[in-house]
């Protein structure tokens, strides 16, 4: 049982912390690709991503979890977003990116469908408004 | 030649799906785990992208960039996996997260003196309105039982 009364959910703050940091990576990736390709940009992200993975690895002292499961979820994120992104990178050399940029953005849609059915999530009525703004504002700011 | 449209319809399908992967990855190990997993993921895709390019010609400063901008995306990775591992829905925390962009304008704003368009300034505020929406999470009611043992 709910009632309306609004809260601010831990998972919030994580959230709000992924924006502040991916928003980071925009802009560092903006004044980069200014002199490197999209596949040079595309290398040394994932050179950079190393130290952070390290330093994760050190503090949980080397106890890296094993579940098969999760061990395979987490490779397929990998290789997916980084072929999802060369393929980004391959649309881009035929088309303007404020042609490709908008479009790819509406991933999130997917997301949504794939949730529902496979995980059984559902959205209130707010949410689903957020979704289709969140759409919008994405749609608009890759333009 | 394949057309542009297959390309972008392939990273769509593969950033939805991994969307899903995230939530089931981190619903069986920690997010510290899943940024090492993924972290390895990318990396198995670096032989073959150095197969077609190199990072000669690159400034020093380029080179920096992009190293700390690969690093603070392993940040945002740990907390959108922590995010998901606190309980957040996929069908919430992944449009959510994607509104980045509005940070990257605000960024690029004050930085690079950029003056976000009019249009720009319309996503802007539709994106701080579907912030505030995705988040709308009524707070769980408590039980009468619990209310009368607190009046006790």
């Amino acid at each position: 049982m709910q009632t309306d009364r609004w809260h601010f959910p831990v998972w919030l703050w994580y959230a709000l912390l992924c924006i502040f940091w991916w928003g980071l990576w925009g802009f560092l990736s903006k004044i980069g690709s200014a002199a490197a390709s999209p596949l040079q940009m595309q290398i040394l992200f994932t050179l950079g991503m190393l130290p952070v993975a390290l330093g994760m690895l050190l503090q949980m002292r080397g106890r890296l979890d094993r579940n098969r499961g999760g061990v395979t979820y987490g490779l397929l994120c990998g290789v997916a977003t980084g072929l999802g992104t060369l393929g980004y990178y391959a649309a881009l050399q035929e088309q303007n990116a404020s042609v490709v940029t908008p479009l790819t953005g509406v991933f999130p849609v997917l997301t949504v469908v794939l949730a529902f059915v496979v995980l059984r999530e559902r959205l209130n009525k707010v949410q689903m408004g957020g979704m289709l703004l969140a759409l919008a504002s994405i749609v608009i700011l890759s333009i | 030649m394949i057309h542009w449209m297959v390309y972008a319809s392939f990273a769509i399908v593969l950033w939805g799906v991994n969307g899903l992967f995230m939530k089931l990855g981190t619903n069986r190990i920690s997010a510290r785990s899943m940024v090492i997993w993924v972290t390895a993921g990318f990396v198995v895709l670096l032989p073959f992208m150095w197969m077609t390019t190199t990072l000669s010609g690159l400034s020093a400063a380029i080179i920096f960039v992009g190293l700390i901008a690969g690093a603070v995306n392993g940040l945002g990775n740990w907390a959108v996996f922590a995010c998901l591992e606190r309980g957040a829905k996929a069908s919430v925390a992944i449009p959510l997260t994607a509104l980045y962009p509005l940070c990257t304008v605000a960024l690029a704003t004050a930085f690079l003196k950029e003056r976000p368009t009019a249009l720009q300034w319309l996503g802007i505020a539709l994106a701080v309105a579907a912030g505030a929406m995705l988040s709308y999470e009524p707070a769980p009611a408590t039980s009468p039982e619990v209310q009368v043992h607190c009046v006790q």
